[in-house]
């Protein structure tokens, strides 16, 4: 990249004839201060972009191996913030994968509910947050209602409102509260009431549909070239979601469909994310249904699972277990596993190496975002400035994972 | 009129124009739009920002004015001698006040026990009604009482009576309530110092005191003499512009020998037509005519194009000046947007130019009195003109030259401290002033439907229903007022399309302005002209069906408007839902420790 302040020490004000070259990000504010773009401008066409991703610098991965199997739960919240509830039970997965254990089936239902709630928590966040950068406040005001109902429910259920750390290697934290099926449901109505609302404020719209229609498109092709999941690539077209393609845990067993595009456009982008709420809502309907209301939560397994409190203050196996598990962490067996999961943006995998020890060996996540940011070049040369908001938008960068 | 008088009225007229209505109303935009911030960011709003003054300055605040207003009511019952009101009249209007302020006391003052809690016995007693709006209704109801009893035994002894009562207790009862209420606020005041908030209008004031006191940073590479003119020029035209737009019907008073202003004439009855009549005077006492605008000017809405015009070069200079890229780009999307939203601008207006027959915007207004609001006789130039007007004021969805999200802030990137706060400020005012100029327009300026310069008549056909003949002042004062509603209500308007309506693109803008409201607009002219030829050459049975047609408007207007106005105070009147679907552990948490509003904006 060639140094951007050739031209700076010039006392007159003259426009170049030959493309304008101008940073954008990390500091503006629609990058959200983790993504840079230098562009060559023609006025106000894009000619050529040049995508800097990940401006975090927090390691996390090299973090994640320096404490114990456990400790990594904290740092998983914080790769993508506004679904860590999906990034937790991947993560869990992965490890239940190596050590060949399966949750008992009330877990799972749980485990799904609250992973499809913070899907819709996560769609919310960013389909609102697209029209609000586009400048419609008011829809998105209307869709952070509906995270703040979701996010009341996870505090119920988890005692923290964002980085819950709720998933635990073969289970969950806790059981869930007594009334968590009735909120549960009550929760999804209203996000699917909000959600009407929305989609009259914002279909409805002329001004809206043209800032998305036709803008930013992608073919089926590139998206899969380019790497992309989740979303964005079944809005090009391509129905691949790994709840039906490889299904983990329960997804099996709900009848649900893949909302797929056409185009592949921004309106794609932002339309599919409104199919799959609704998707959403379908699985934890059935799941609801399906979830027993009594029964155990986690593994029994006293090598994975902490011992119950009293147990650990009045008996001596019990103290003995929760002393190896927090200061030893729990053992998996040496070997390394590539499991991946359906996340808010597509594809979240986790590579794990255990050497055996109580702490990993090597962590590697694959987020989505990295990859579908990746292609934000792709997606806006050749389109006006002004199109970079929604294009952005419809990508649903999370800073978090873009940390390289 | 005196040299001196002519120079006092216009500076009254311009600080009333310049303070109550740019300043203010765009202080409460402001203000509307930092609420809104604070409501998303969790921050506690403008409403907290407090003066602290002592107590004893605070009590003589409150009270000072409360016996002002008793006294003034007492002696204006006592001493003063006005014609042409009757005993009747004033009984009523002292006994309403009178019910009026009473109710409303009672009200703050149960409004106030619910948040603050009960202190003592009176505090008890008037909790004990429950719901503050029960005093509301049943305040509501004395006054149908008051109607009703006055209209029914009118002309009987036992009505003569109730009306020596009320003419008697009326005033007595205003000035007590008045007393009572200010005293009990003034004995609230527990601490040595009282908070001073204003409905939370001292926030844009603390805000622009800030802005004056930034840094004023200009980038390196900057034009520095342009950078600074910048904020003047695109600050200024805004500012003027509101001069030429009347806010009021023409305001007639007196003189004497000695050239002394004689205000009785307000207090008297005018005729319908003829603006000022000499008739009423003595003899060397001269009639004044004030027209209620700062400039009296013949050109009316062609000085205020031409100016409009202007402001475009501030926004397309900051641009240019600031040495930055996103700056450039914003300057020149606002020159291209606002010369193109000029041209339309001015063109929806020729349609209501050829009906009207004048380019005064007074003489606008009074067509629309004698006829019908110009939203009747120009529906699509309204809406053209209203979209036009807001791209004018470049905020969403034609805030392309700013778009925050797009080129940061656009032209004004690169402006700090109170420049900065000039450009915004500009917008605001544009805001206020191309609402004003609607209303002058389209919405019928100061007048209301029925409401002649003589009084109230109500007519259906030629047949009058209610006849309620009003003095001078009032109808001045209920016009200025139905102006200022009027440019609220439209000022607010356009806050919500702010808030709601996504931004356009660029170039679809463009394609907005040139390809769809031009043509529309000059569709608009074509038609006005064939109509209003069609009606030139259809007699005068057309001429008596046109006259029909705008009967019926002024009834649908005052028929919507008492719609509007009852739906507002019931909206008003409905209880806050906070709805929560089930609440949060910390809810339920803070709920069972008693938590409240204070104590979670105080953690």
């Amino acid at each position: 990249m060639e140094p951007l302040d050739i031209d700076l020490d010039e006392a007159e004000l003259d426009i170049p004839a030959e493309p304008a070259l101008l940073n954008v990000g990390p500091a503006h504010p629609a990058m959200h201060g983790t993504v840079k773009i230098v562009m060559e401008l023609s006025g106000e066409t894009i000619l050529k972009a040049d995508v800097q991703v990940g401006y975090l610098h927090r390691g996390f991965e090299k973090m994640c191996e320096r404490g114990t199997w456990s400790q990594v739960f904290p740092y998983v919240d914080r790769c993508n913030y506004v679904s860590p509830m999906l990034n937790n039970v991947g993560f869990a997965l992965a490890c239940e994968k190596m050590l060949g254990i399966e949750v008992p089936k009330r877990c799972q239902h749980y485990r799904v509910i609250l992973g499809e709630l913070a899907r819709m928590s996560d769609h919310l966040t960013c389909t609102g947050a697209m029209a609000m950068e586009l400048g419609a406040f008011t829809p998105f005001l209307w869709m952070i209602k509906g995270r703040e109902m979701i996010w009341d429910l996870m505090e119920d259920e988890t005692g923290a409102r964002l980085t819950h750390s709720f998933g635990r290697v073969g289970g969950m934290a806790k059981p869930p509260t007594d009334h968590f099926k009735e909120h549960a449901a009550a929760v999804k109505d209203q996000v699917l009431k909000i959600l009407d609302e929305a989609q009259r404020l914002l279909l409805g719209n002329r001004i809206f549909l043209d800032r998305l229609d036709g803008v930013g498109i992608v073919s089926a092709e590139d998206a899969i070239s380019l790497g992309w999941t989740g979303p964005c690539l079944r809005a090009s077209g391509v129905p691949y979601d790994v709840r039906k393609a490889a299904p983990y845990m329960t997804y099996g067993e709900y009848d649900f469909e893949v909302p797929v595009g056409t185009t592949g456009d921004c309106f794609d982008r932002f339309i599919m994310r409104f199919a799959e709420l609704k998707q959403s809502a379908r699985i934890i309907d059935q799941a609801l249904e399906m979830m027993d209301d009594e029964g155990p939560i986690n593994v029994v397994d006293p090598r994975i699972i902490l011992p119950p409190k009293e147990e650990v203050y009045s008996t001596i196996e019990g103290t003995i277990q929760h002393f190896k598990i927090v200061m030893e962490g729990l053992k998996i067996p040496a070997g390394e596993v590539y499991s991946y999961t359906e996340g808010g943006n597509g594809e979240l995998g986790f590579y794990l190496v255990s050497d055996g020890s109580g702490t990993p060996y090597r962590v590697r996540i694959r987020p989505p975002c990295f990859l579908v940011t990746a292609g934000l070049e792709k997606v806006i040369t050749g389109e006006m400035m002004s199109d970079v908001v929604p294009c952005f938008g419809s990508l649903n960068m999370i800073g978090g994972e873009c940390d390289r | 009129m005196t040299f001196g008088t002519l120079f006092l009225l216009s500076l009254a007229k311009a600080f009333t124009v310049v303070v109550a209505l740019s300043l203010n109303i765009a202080g409460l935009l402001t203000w509307v739009d930092r609420r809104q911030g604070a409501i998303l960011q969790d921050r506690v709003g403008p409403e907290r920002a407090v003066v602290w003054i002592p107590k004893r300055i605070a009590q003589g605040a409150v009270v000072g004015p409360a016996v002002l207003v008793a006294g003034g009511a007492l002696a204006l019952f006592f001493l003063s001698d006005a014609e042409g009101v009757t005993r009747t009249t004033r009984a009523v209007l002292f006994s309403h006040l009178a019910v009026f302020i009473t109710w409303f006391t009672a009200l703050v003052i149960a409004g106030r026990i619910k948040l603050r809690g009960v202190k003592n016995s009176f505090d008890r007693f008037i909790a004990s009604v429950g719901d503050p709006r029960r005093i509301f209704y049943v305040g509501l109801m004395v006054h149908g009482a008051i109607f009703l009893s006055l209209g029914v035994l009118k002309g009987t002894p036992a009505g003569e009576t109730l009306r020596d009562f009320l003419y008697g207790a009326g005033p007595f009862v205003f000035a007590f309530s008045a007393l009572f209420g200010a005293g009990y606020a003034a004995q609230r005041f527990r601490h040595e110092r009282a908070g001073f908030r204003l409905i939370g209008l001292l926030h844009p004031a603390a805000d622009g005191l800030k802005t004056i006191f930034k840094e004023d940073f200009i980038p390196p590479g900057g034009d520095q003499f342009l950078h600074k003119l910048a904020p003047f020029v695109s600050f200024f035209p805004v500012l003027v512009l509101l001069g030429v737009v009347p806010f009021g019907d023409t305001l007639c008073f007196g003189s004497d020998e000695q050239g002394k202003i004689m205000l009785s004439k307000l207090l008297a009855t005018v005729p319908r037509d003829g603006i000022c009549p000499t008739s009423t005077l003595d003899a060397g006492s001269a009639v004044h005519a004030v027209r209620l605008q700062v400039l009296d000017f013949n050109v009316g809405i062609l000085y205020f194009f031409a100016m409009a015009g202007t402001g475009v070069v501030g926004a397309a200079l900051a641009g240019w000046a600031s040495n930055n890229k996103y700056s450039l780009l914003g300057g020149l999307r606002a020159a291209s947007q606002m010369i193109s939203y000029e041209v339309t601008l001015g063109l929806t207006l020729v349609g209501s130019l050829m009906i009207y027959g004048t380019v005064r915007i007074d003489e606008m207004v009074r067509w629309q009195a004698e006829n019908t609001w110009g939203i009747f006789v120009q529906p699509l130039a309204f809406f053209l003109f209203f979209a036009a007007a807001i791209a004018e004021t470049k905020r969403i969805p034609f805030d392309i030259p700013e778009g925050e999200s797009e080129i940061v802030a656009g032209y004004f990137t690169e402006y700090s401290g109170m420049k900065f706060a000039m450009f915004f400020f500009s917008e605001y005012v544009a805001v206020v002033t191309l609402a004003a100029l609607t209303t002058a327009v389209f919405l019928g300026g100061w007048h209301l439907p029925f409401l002649e310069r003589d009084g109230l008549h109500i007519m259906l056909g030629d047949k009058e229903i209610y006849a309620q003949p009003l003095s001078h002042g009032a109808i001045i004062l209920i016009g200025v007022l139905a102006f200022v509603g009027k440019t609220v209500g439209l000022c607010i308007l356009q806050l919500f399309i702010r808030w709601t309506l996504p931004r356009f693109r660029y170039d679809q803008l463009m394609k907005l302005g040139w390809r769809k409201i031009l043509p529309a607009s000059l569709v608009n002219v074509l038609a006005t002209g064939l109509i209003i030829l069609a009606i030139q050459s259809g007699g005068p049975a057309v001429q008596s069906l046109m006259a029909g047609a705008a009967q019926v408007t002024q009834w649908v207007i005052a028929v919507g408007g008492l719609v509007l106005t009852v739906w507002f105070v019931r909206f008003l009147l409905k209880p806050a839902e906070h709805r929560r679907v089930l609440a949060s552990s910390s809810a339920q948490y803070a709920a069972s420790m008693g938590g409240t509003r204070t104590a979670r904006m105080g953690a």
